[in-house]
C-alpha cells in the first residue's frame, strides 16, 4: 500500500510523508531495525535505475505477502510479475501494522529476504562500478601506451562482438578517413633521387639507419660508466684527444661496419643494360656519354626539330 | 740615287728549277693556287645513292678496332713491382699535375696508394689534396674513411678533429665521427663531441641525434636537460612538440602538460600556430581531459585568424563528434558559419 505522499517509499519509512522520499537499503535497515532517524537522501543516483524499479516492488509486495501469508512460496511467483506490476499503488509500501502482525518467523523471513535484496543491489552496484574501472582506468603516472593500446583492443572486440564480427574483421570498424590514414601509412615514402640523395634530411636519415644496427649493450656501457670518473663530459673537457685504450673487437666492429657500408655504396647504381639495336649517334665513347646526357636533359623539348633534321625538310606547320 | 725598278732577286730567278729548299722568298706566281671556276649547280635531283649519317656511324663503328690496351702482366717479384709502381706514380702525378682541381683524381691517387698499403704516401697525398681544396668535406670523409678502414684509430681521430674545426657546419662530419666514437664505445668522446657541437646550434636533427644517442644508452635525465637547451636554442613549436611527446612517452604526464604551457608562455599569446594547439589538444584528449581539449580548442580558434584554422575546426569537430553532445556541435558549427 503505497501512501499517496511519497508513492516510491516504504510505507514503514519515516520519511514517508516527504512526497519525493525514495526508499534506500538505509531506509530499509532502519525499518528492518525498526528505528527512527534523520531523513537520508537516496545514494543510488548512478545506479541503473532499471534495478531500482525491480527491487523495491520485490520488497513491497513480499511484505505484502509476508502480511498476507507467511512463509508462502508464492513469494516468488509475485517477485516474477513485479516488472508488470511496479507502478500500481496498492503494491508499494508495506502497512506497517502488518510488518507488526506478522509472527516472528515471519519477520525473519521478512528481514532475510530483505538482507538479500540488499545483497542483490550491494552486488550490481559493485559491478557497475568494476565496469567503470575497466573502461577507463584512472591511472596516476598518466596514459601508458601499452595499456591504452589494450583498452583500445578491448574495446575495439568489444564493439565487434556487438556486430557479429570476428577479431580477424577488425578494420570494418574504421571510418574511411582512419582507413585513408592506414593507407598512407603503408604507402612506402620515395627514396631520395638524383641530387635529394645529398641533402640533410637524407644525410640525417642515413645516419639514423647506422644507428639502429648498433648494438646497444647495457653491459659494456654501464662498465664503461663506472671505469671513468669523467662519464658526462663537458664540450671543454680536457679529456678530449687523450688516448684511450679500446679493445680490438670494437675496432673489428668499427671496420666491420665500414665495410658493409662501402658494399652498401657500391650496390647504390647499377649497370645498366647496353642495347645495341639502338643506333648509333656518336663516334666516341665520351661522345656517347654526352649524348645521354643531352638526351636526358633535352630530349622531350627537341623532338621535333631532330625528327625535321632527320627528315631533311620542316613540315609546314 | 737614281731609281732602279724593283728586280727580283737574281739568286730566285736562278734557282727556279733548283732546290726549293734553298728559296727564300717565294714568287707570286708561285703562290698563286689556281682554282676551277665557280660552277653553278644544274642538276638539283637527289643522288641516286643516299646515305645517311647515321649509316656513316654504323659503318664507322663496325669497323673500329678495339682500343689498345696494355697486356696484362703478371708481376714476378720486386723489382718488376717497384717498376709498376713507379710508373703509376708518374702517371698519377701528371694527372694531378694536369687537373689539380679535381677532386677524383686525387682521390683515386690515394687510394691506388692505399692499396698499395703505401700509408705514408697516401697520407701525403691527402693532405696535398685538403691543400688544394679544404671545403670539399668529401676529401675529408674519405681520408678519414682510409684511417678508419686501416685501422689507425688515432690518425683517424685527428683528421676528424680537423676536419670538425674547419667545417663546423658539415653535419655529415659530426654525424660520422660521433658514430666512429660510438662503434668503439668510447661513450664520453662521444659525448663530448657532441657537447662540441651543440655549441654551434645545429639544426633540429642535429639536437634529435644528441637525444637519441643519449635515449639509446637509457640516460632520461640527461636527454630532459638536452631537451631544455633545445627548445632555447631553437624556440618554436616544433621543439616544443617533441619534448611534450618525449615526456608522455616516458608516462611522465604532468610534465608533459608544463611542456605545452611553458611553450604556450614562451611563444608569447598570438604566434603560436595551429599545429601546436591541435597536438596539445590531443595530448588532454588522450588523458581523458576532455574538458581542458574543449578550452585549447575554443582558445585557439578564438586566437588564430579564419583564414589559418581550418584544420583546427576539423579536428574540434571530430572531437565534438566523439566525446560532446549536440549542443557542442551545433555551437561550433553556428561559430564556423560565423
Amino acid at each position: 500500500m503505497a501512501t499517496a505522499a511519497a508513492p516510491k517509499s516504504h510505507a514503514a519509512c519515516r520519511n514517508s510523508s516527504n512526497p519525493y522520499h525514495e526508499c534506500s537499503e538505509y531506509c530499509f535497515r532502519v525499518i528492518a531495525a525498526g528505528g527512527g532517524g534523520a531523513e537520508v537522501r537516496q545514494p543510488d543516483a548512478e545506479l541503473p535505475t532499471s534495478f531500482g524499479k525491480e527491487a523495491e516492488p520485490r520488497i513491497i509486495l513480499r511484505g505484502r505477502d509476508a502480511s498476507k501469508d507467511a512463509g508462502s512460496v508464492e513469494t516468488k511467483d509475485a517477485e516474477e510479475d513485479t516488472p508488470a506490476v511496479v507502478k500500481e499503488p496498492e503494491d508499494l509500501g508495506i502497512d506497517p501494522a502488518a510488518y507488526d502482525a506478522m509472527t516472528p518467523t515471519q519477520k525473519r523471513l521478512f528481514d532475510l529476504r530483505l538482507k538479500l535484496n540488499m545483497a542483490r543491489k550491494a552486488n550490481q552496484l559493485a559491478i557497475v562500478a568494476e565496469k567503470k574501472r575497466e573502461d577507463a582506468p584512472e591511472e596516476p603516472r598518466g596514459v601508458s601506451k601499452q595499456k591504452w593500446f589494450e583498452e583500445k583492443k578491448r574495446k575495439v572486440g568489444k564493439q565487434l562482438e556487438a556486430n557479429g564480427l570476428d577479431m580477424s574483421k577488425a578494420y570494418m570498424l574504421d571510418t574511411q578517413e582512419d582507413a585513408e590514414d592506414k593507407y598512407k601509412k603503408w604507402e612506402k615514402k620515395p627514396a631520395p633521387f638524383g641530387w635529394d640523395v645529398f641533402n640533410q634530411k637524407s644525410l640525417y636519415n642515413g645516419y639514423i639507419k647506422r644507428t639502429k644496427n648498433i648494438e646497444v649493450n647495457p653491459e659494456e656501457y654501464a662498465k664503461a660508466r663506472e671505469a671513468d670518473p669523467d662519464f658526462y663530459r663537458d664540450g671543454a673537457s680536457l679529456q678530449y684527444g687523450k688516448q684511450v685504450p679500446i679493445p680490438e673487437e670494437n675496432i673489428e666492429r668499427m671496420v666491420k661496419e665500414l665495410e658493409d657500408r662501402g658494399k652498401n655504396r657500391k650496390e647504390f647504381s647499377r649497370r645498366r643494360k647496353f642495347h645495341d639495336e639502338r643506333d648509333i649517334d656518336s663516334i666516341n665513347d665520351r661522345n656517347e656519354h654526352f649524348n645521354r646526357k643531352i638526351e636526358r636533359a633535352f630530349g622531350k623539348y627537341t623532338v621535333e626539330i631532330k625528327n625535321n633534321l632527320e627528315r631533311g625538310t620542316a613540315l609546314p606547320d | 740615287m737614281e731609281i732602279t725598278p724593283f728586280q727580283e732577286p737574281s739568286r730566285i730567278s736562278n734557282n727556279k728549277d733548283g732546290d726549293p729548299a734553298l728559296t727564300v722568298f717565294l714568287t707570286r706566281k708561285e703562290t698563286e693556287v689556281e682554282l676551277p671556276l665557280p660552277m653553278h649547280v644544274k642538276n638539283k635531283n637527289p643522288a641516286p645513292v643516299q646515305i645517311t649519317t647515321q649509316q656513316i656511324l654504323l659503318v664507322t663503328s663496325e669497323l673500329q678496332e678495339a682500343e689498345i690496351r696494355l697486356p696484362k702482366q703478371k708481376i714476378i717479384d720486386a723489382e718488376e713491382l717497384a717498376e709498376y709502381r713507379l710508373r703509376k706514380r708518374k702517371e698519377f702525378e701528371d694527372l694531378v699535375r694536369r687537373l689539380r682541381w679535381n677532386t677524383s683524381v686525387w682521390v683515386k691517387y690515394a687510394q691506388w696508394e692505399e692499396s698499395q698499403r703505401d700509408f705514408a704516401r697516401a697520407r701525403s697525398i691527402w693532405e696535398r689534396a685538403i691543400e688544394v681544396d679544404y671545403t670539399n668535406w668529401t676529401l675529408w670523409l674519405k681520408y678519414s674513411e682510409m684511417e678508419m678502414k686501416n685501422r689507425f684509430v688515432n690518425h683517424a681521430r685527428n683528421v676528424w678533429d680537423r676536419a670538425v674545426s674547419l667545417l663546423p657546419r658539415i653535419d655529415q662530419l659530426w654525424y660520422k665521427y660521433i658514430h666512429m666514437e660510438e662503434m668503439l664505445g668510447n661513450f664520453p668522446g662521444a659525448r663530448q663531441i657532441f657537447e662540441r657541437w651543440m655549441i654551434w646550434e645545429p639544426d633540429h636533427d642535429g639536437w634529435a641525434a644528441y637525444i637519441n644517442f643519449e635515449l639509446r644508452y637509457n640516460e632520461i635525465e640527461r636527454a630532459r636537460w638536452i631537451y631544455d637547451r633545445y627548445v632555447e636554442c631553437h624556440p618554436g613549436e616544433k621543439a616544443w612538440i617533441r619534448y611534450a611527446k618525449f615526456e608522455v612517452k616516458n608516462g611522465e604526464i604532468a610534465r608533459g602538460r608544463l611542456c605545452y604551457q611553458r611553450a604556450l608562455n614562451q611563444l608569447g599569446e598570438d604566434d603560436v600556430i595551429e599545429e601546436f594547439f591541435i597536438a596539445f589538444a590531443n595530448f588532454e584528449e588522450r588523458c581523458k581531459e576532455l574538458e581542458r581539449a574543449r578550452v585549447i580548442y575554443e582558445y585557439a580558434l578564438d586566437h588564430i585568424p579564419k583564414g589559418k584554422a581550418e584544420n583546427i575546426y576539423e579536428k574540434f569537430v571530430q572531437f565534438e563528434k566523439q566525446y560532446g553532445d549536440r549542443e557542442g556541435i551545433d555551437n561550433l558549427i553556428s561559430r564556423k558559419i560565423r
